[in-house]
């Protein structure tokens, strides 16, 4: 496993319901990543086929890794030697009207892993329990860029997932999101707590582009383990970055700031006995 | 929740930016040459066609004045102009009087005295001209009715909100005068009272009974989820006041909305066809 990696940010702009436009947008992303020496690109929560699809999504959500899109992207990660985490909405093979909001995780030898989002927006402009069911598992993969964890978007809002996935061992976090302009403030803020609170790098790729009335605007960052952003996207327009990430920075912040050892545990029984009786 | 003017204060120029990119993104996705706007010379069509044209460029924006005998005011056509001037684009007059007078004459039930129904008339009228020169000139319709007018449906159903988009429409009627004066609407055209323009020394003001600036802060207390009874309180307004424009607001739904109908198939129009917007 490497002991520093290149990630790139890969902040795109997205045409609604159009995966081979993406696609292609992604594909073009990759190679210039690969260029610049990137282990790992990152693309935005929903980047296959735009945020704002509404019922189009029973049409566009395909099975992961079986789909077409997941295919096309592992057969592009094989070729270009990096790893690839973008956004995608996921159908069940078991239940056609279960789909998923999921972050996929290719790897140069092909399929890795996936996330499911966890915490479904479904208040002011957001629907997503309309169309998704919750996902139910927080892995961690052990790959040659790190271990990684991944989140989407509105899961940085509840840190016991970000909790979950760095006591699983996570060094990176990966936070995928389509964040409209009047959320900013609240994720400059989130992705920075999340680093620090659990000594972790965070690497936050959002969208950009104007879906609708929504405006997404990008911001993408890796926020170190200090809460230092290292890397910082463009506002407002499409911008790839490559950032760098050295996990023997992890070991020097936790002896600095040792909040993972100095985590109650105890807490965590109480937390849940209060969250059940809201 | 405070409701005081500072709680209705924007970064203007986050505002003018988002806007702006809203706009063009649309206009675009589209593939439309530009916008037409109806120009009644208030502020609320000065700034829209000001923001489209600091978009979309001078050239791709075209205002359209459709003044009538029993309105005609001479200090709005100038007001039109100096907007069209200062922002650079072109402006034309579209003369509905004869197009009005052959309605009158045309509607067996037409009733002069009923204000409303011939208001109405005069608004729709303005809609159905725009939307021709949007269709010749494959421009869209921008609107430029504000959040203040649409909340409490101070305006003719499918008149003037009739419109391809309407980027005003989520800023209350003073942010829209603040919007106004930062990008260089003059002031006089900024701060001058509306109205409709529907009847002659019609002011909305006046026929509301209330001040823009204490409306504005009852809708963003409604807006907010705040009782009838605190907004009241904070205000120093009679509830009865502030329960008359939450009623007005409620009683308005239908106006803002698709026309309603029985559901009956699998998915229906208006409530569970839900569809992207821009898919082109």
């Amino acid at each position: 496993m490497l002991k520093s990696i290149n990630v790139a940010l890969a902040q795109i702009s997205c045409k609604v319901g159009d995966r081979e436009h993406n696609l292609n947008v992604m594909k073009r992303n990759i190679r210039q990543a690969r260029d610049r020496d990137a282990n790992l690109i990152v693309f935005p929560e929903l980047a296959l086929t735009g945020y704002t699809c509404r019922d189009l999504l029973y049409e566009l959500a395909e099975p992961v890794p079986e789909g077409p899109s997941t295919h096309c992207l592992e057969q592009v990660a094989k070729k270009e030697d990096i790893h690839v985490i973008f956004g995608m909405p996921e159908r069940s093979e078991k239940a056609r009207a279960a789909l998923y909001n999921t972050a996929v995780l290719l790897g140069p030898k092909g399929f890795i892993g996936k996330y499911r989002k966890t915490h479904l927006p479904t208040h002011s402009a957001f629907e997503e329990k309309r169309y998704f069911r919750l996902g139910y598992q927080a892995p961690v993969f052990e790959t040659d860029v790190g271990r990684l964890g991944m989140i989407v978007c509105y899961d940085v809002f509840f840190p016991e997932i970000t909790r979950l996935l760095r006591l699983k061992g996570s060094q990176l976090i990966v936070c995928i999101s389509a964040s409209p302009a009047v959320r900013r403030e609240f994720f400059e803020v989130l992705t920075v707590a999340r680093a620090i609170e659990n000594t972790v790098y965070l690497a936050y790729v959002n969208l950009v582009g104007v879906e609708d009335g929504l405006q997404f605007w990008g911001g993408s960052r890796i926020v170190a383990p200090n809460g230092k952003i290292v890397s910082q996207a463009k506002h407002d327009e499409e911008d790839l970055v490559v950032g760098r990430i050295d996990y023997t920075d992890l070991e020097k912040t936790e002896t600095f700031v040792p909040t993972l050892r100095d985590l109650r545990p105890e807490l965590f029984s109480l937390l849940k006995e209060q969250a059940e009786n809201l | 929740m405070r409701l005081t003017s500072d709680a209705l204060k924007l970064d203007m120029p986050s505002v003018e930016a988002r806007i702006k990119r809203f706009i063009q993104n649309y206009v675009k996705k589209c593939g439309a040459n530009g916008v037409v706007l109806g120009m009644s010379g208030g502020v609320d069509s000065s700034t829209a066609a000001a923001i489209t044209a600091l978009a979309l460029g001078g050239d791709a924006v075209l205002g359209i004045m459709l003044p009538e005998e029993e309105t005609y005011s001479d200090m709005d056509t100038k007001h039109a102009q100096l907007v069209a001037k200062k922002f650079g684009f072109q402006l034309e007059t579209v003369d509905m009087s004869p197009i009005l007078r052959s309605c009158y004459h045309s509607l067996p039930v037409y009733d002069a005295a009923d204000k409303l129904s011939k208001g109405n008339l005069k608004a729709r009228t303005r809609m159905v001209c725009l939307y021709y020169y949007a269709n010749r000139l494959n421009k869209l319709v921008c609107g430029s009715s504000d959040k203040s007018e649409t909340m409490i449906g101070y305006f003719t159903k499918w008149g003037d909100a009739a419109a391809d988009i309407s980027p005003l429409m989520d800023l209350y009627k003073t942010q829209v005068r603040q919007l106004a004066l930062h990008i260089g609407v003059p002031k006089e055209i900024a701060t001058k009272p509306s109205t409709p323009a529907l009847w002659p020394n019609q002011l909305a003001e006046e026929e509301l009974g209330i001040k823009y600036e204490t409306l504005d802060l009852i809708l963003f207390g409604l807006e907010h989820f705040m009782a009838t009874e605190e907004i009241a309180e904070q205000l120093n307004l009679p509830v009865k006041l502030v329960a008359g424009v939450k009623k007005r607001w409620l009683a308005s739904e239908h106006k803002r909305r698709q026309p309603l109908t029985a559901k009956i198939g699998y998915r229906t129009v208006g409530s569970d066809f839900r569809l992207p917007y821009t898919l082109r």
